[in-house]
């Protein structure tokens, strides 16, 4: 965006006699201003899928099934990441090498990894995070390319991701804010919309399960919350959207022990058969809480081994050194 | 370039206590060498408007006779200002100059759409306070609200009188042109210790008589109010200024004052609303005069006009005085939005916070903002913030910005900043991974960066009708 701005220049408006009289020892301080207008909001495609049929997938499974009834039984593939390579869109490093990953319906995932190694900019490509660009590979959600949908496309699709930082929102209020998305999910499935009566209805349970005080709802969005509140916020705006797939980047970093069972108790409580939770931790802690089926170790923007809660154990104790030289 | 609008003003004494200045004459009569200097296009406008205001009568010895001959004398002197002027650099008034400027005539029939569900109120049509439509419930005991015409003889009148040419004093042209061509003029009086908050007074002011847009004819009209609050006594004012005319975003030029003093210990609660048609021109003046321990508080609103200055001076004159201004302005296409604001302080332990904040939607809106804030030798202790910050969302819209503070106490606490952007990309993404679409959440952006001023508004039916005014107007756009 090209925006032109013209600044006067820093000379001080005449002044009262009395005052310029006095002017030597007059410090004016002009205005020291810096700015900086953001690169235009990128979109990776262009085309804009608009009508994204979450019905359409249902039949994936019964499709493939030739002789046995029993493959219905088969756990539904949710998520499905093969070989994605992604770069920073302004400086074009890239920072995704080939990542591999299969999530089932009902399953519980984790990724480990040291600092930097990619854990963030994998959850962020895959809700369609503007900063990145993909560059190879593909992403399919319950059966659909999740890579073609625009981030709110992929939110109706029932991906959620918890941001490791949310940022602050000054001047929306939590509430409208929640509302807003719920009520653009309904519309998106073709529901009556909620008041916001209805709404604080509907919304009452969910704030008794993450245990946060109704006048956090009053507050902007994320506005002065502490980190464990901001984290506590995100898991309530999982449960009011009742994502399939929910990424939680490092949920857990900065809560108290208190806040971590909260939280963990909320998360568990939304998982169902049909749900699934890729989790982003440092710690062996959060996965006492809520178990994983796999766990996998993320290197240099790869995933470079899966396997079951025995490997977090093992991070635990002999750190990554033990882990990528085996 | 003449600037000092308090260079003859003395801060030690309570304006209602200074010496009226000597008589001058009318135009008119005014000796033909300082003539031969003014500006032959202000001198038109002056001439139209004598003959304008010459036959609503009045006495020689009224209050608006006083105003129209302090206006007079300082009129002559000066010229329309060009862009080499400082203050008018970056305000284009062209869209004035070549109109054909004309004095708007004297209300005739009150329409029914000029009526207001206001408890309090006074409402001035073209410049003319309206008794049939103002009425004020809850005045309290001793107090005045109406044409000055309609004041008492007593000691208000005779105060008033006293300190009319101090109060009335003013180094600008468009002020004197207000001065000298106000067929009204509005006086509020608070008496000490009163109060009257709860309700607040609403200061209507309607613009009635405008041409057509397009048709080169632009009726003027120069409202002109004064509010004093006394000692101790606490006032709340909305101001509110709107066109009421037939066609849709019809021409006309509102050139108002509105001049407030607050004694010692007095409270002021003022919210400003300007939402002037399109293709009006709006120059306000707002000149605030605070004694000691008193506090005022303004909350502007500014979204109307198609050129629209608001010249904004407030000057300390005590210790221990409070003054907290926020305003809110937005620029959409072809608009110019222009807040010239001046803090001046000159006593110890003063406090003041300026935020600014503004939106151009459109590549031809166009925003001014120049905030001077002066802490003079003895305020010390002085506790001053000024805070400006811009929202552009197009391209080639335009901000001129100048936030300036001097300071020339020692002992003081100063800030200040600027800041202009774009929607944060983080933030219109965190809406869309909720799922919420591109244009909701631009709207949702841009109306919330609006809102820390517009929760400023003291009164909640006030708050939500100009929010929902505001937030239909972003995102109509
Ligand atoms: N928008 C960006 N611009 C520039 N560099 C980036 C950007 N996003 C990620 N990176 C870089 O990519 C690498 C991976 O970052 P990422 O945030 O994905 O790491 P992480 O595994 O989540 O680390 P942590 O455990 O510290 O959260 C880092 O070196 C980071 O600096
Ligand atoms: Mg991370």
């Amino acid at each position: 965006m090209t925006a032109r701005l013209c600044f006067s220049s820093l000379t001080s408006l005449p002044n009262p006699p009395s005052i310029s009289s006095s002017s030597s020892s007059t410090r004016v301080h002009p205005n020291s201003i810096s700015f900086k207008l953001p690169s235009r909001f990128r979109y990776r495609n262009a085309d804009r899928r608009r009508s994204y049929q979450i019905a359409a997938t249902l039949t994936v499974d019964s499709q493939t099934s030739g002789e046995k009834t029993l493959d219905t039984d088969r756990p539904r593939v949710l998520l499905e990441v093969k070989d994605l390579t992604a770069i920073v869109a302004e400086s074009r490093q890239e920072i995704l090498r080939g990542v591999n990953l299969t999530i089932n319906e009902g399953e519980v995932h984790a990724i480990m990894g040291k600092n930097g190694s990619g854990k963030s900019t994998f959850s962020k490509v895959l809700v369609g995070h503007p900063d990145y660009e993909v560059t190879g590979g593909t992403v399919s959600f319950k059966g659909e390319d999740l890579l073609n949908m625009e981030p709110e496309t992929r939110s109706h699709a029932g991906l959620f991701m918890s941001f490791q930082t949310p940022v602050e929102i000054p001047g929306v209020s939590n509430m409208d804010f929640l509302l807003m998305a719920c009520n653009a999910r309904r519309e998106k499935r073709g529901e009556p919309t909620l008041s916001p009566i209805e709404f604080f209805g509907f919304l009452s349970p969910k704030l008794a399960a993450v245990n946060m005080n109704p006048r956090f709802l009053d507050r902007n969005v994320n506005e002065g919350f502490s980190g464990g509140e901001k984290k506590r916020n995100e898991i309530l705006q999982l449960a009011v959207l009742e994502a399939e797939l929910a990424i939680l980047d490092e949920i857990d970093s900065g809560l108290d022990v208190d806040a971590l069972q909260d939280v963990a108790k909320a998360v568990n409580g939304l998982l169902t058969p049909r749900n699934s939770i890729l989790m982003i931790t440092h710690y062996q802690r959060l996965l006492d809480y809520i178990k994983p089926n796999y766990v996998h170790i993320m290197e240099a923007g790869a995933i470079v081994r899966t396997g079951d809660f025995s490997l977090a154990k093992q991070l635990e104790k002999e750190g990554y050194r033990a882990i990528s030289s085996a | 370039m003449a600037y000092c609008c308090y260079s003859n003003f003395s801060s030690t004494l309570a304006p209602l206590r200074l010496r009226p200045p000597p008589r001058r004459k009318s135009i008119a009569a005014a000796n033909p060498a300082s003539v031969s200097l003014s500006d032959p296009f202000v001198l038109d406008i002056a001439d139209k408007l004598e003959d304008s205001v010459s036959t609503s009568s009045s006495s020689s010895f009224s209050l608006l006779q006083k105003l129209r001959d302090s206006s007079s004398q300082s009129l002559l002197s000066q010229r329309w200002p060009s862009p080499k002027d400082e203050l008018y650099r970056f305000t284009d008034t062209s869209f004035l100059k070549s109109s054909q400027i004309l004095p708007a005539s004297p209300p005739s029939i009150i329409s029914p759409s000029l009526s207001s569900p206001a408890s309090n109120i006074i409402t001035l049509v073209d410049g003319h306070v309206v008794p049939a439509l103002s009425r004020i419930p809850s005045l309290p005991a001793g107090a005045f609200a109406g044409s000055a015409a309609d004041i008492p003889p007593g000691a208000l009148y005779e105060h008033l009188m006293a300190a009319a040419g101090e109060l009335f004093h003013n180094e600008d042209l468009f002020w004197n042109l207000n001065g000298f061509g106000a067929p009204d003029l509005a006086v509020v009086y608070i008496p000490d210790g009163e109060r009257m908050i709860d309700e607040p007074l609403h200061l209507r002011f309607c613009a009635v008589d405008a041409a057509e847009a397009g048709s080169g004819r632009l009726p003027l009209s120069n409202p002109r109010v004064l509010v004093v609050v006394g000692k101790q006594a606490e006032l709340a004012i909305v101001e509110e200024h709107l066109g009421v005319e037939s066609g849709e975003g019809n021409s006309y030029w509102s050139n108002s004052v509105v001049e407030i003093v607050v004694e010692e210990g007095g409270k002021v609660s003022h919210s400003y609303v300007q939402k002037q048609s399109v293709n009006a021109a709006h120059i306000k003046w707002t000149l605030v005069r605070q004694e000691k321990r008193s506090s005022y508080e303004l909350v502007e609103i500014s979204t109307g006009g198609k050129l629209s200055r608001h010249n904004l001076h407030v000057q300390q004159l005590g210790p221990d005085t409070t003054t907290e201004l926020s305003a809110f302005h937005v620029a959409q296409g072809d608009q110019i939005q222009d807040l010239h604001s001046k803090l001046v302080l000159d006593h110890p332990r003063g406090y003041s916070r300026q935020l600014h904040k503004c939106i151009v939607s459109h590549s031809t809106g166009h925003v001014v903002f120049d905030g001077n804030i002066k802490v003079n030798r003895f305020a010390q202790q002085t506790d001053a913030g000024q805070l400006t910050r811009t929202l552009l969302l197009a391209p080639r819209a335009t901000a001129n910005v100048k936030p300036n503070l001097q300071i020339i106490a020692d002992d003081v606490k100063c800030s200040h900043g600027a800041a202009i952007s774009d929607l944060e990309e983080e933030q219109l993404f965190y809406f869309q991974a909720r799922g919420i679409d591109m244009k909701t959440a631009r709207d949702a952006l841009v109306f919330s960066f609006g809102s820390e001023i517009l929760a400023r508004i003291p009164f909640e039916s006030y708050r939500k009708s100009i929010s929902n005014q505001v937030k239909e107007l972003l995102t109509t756009s």
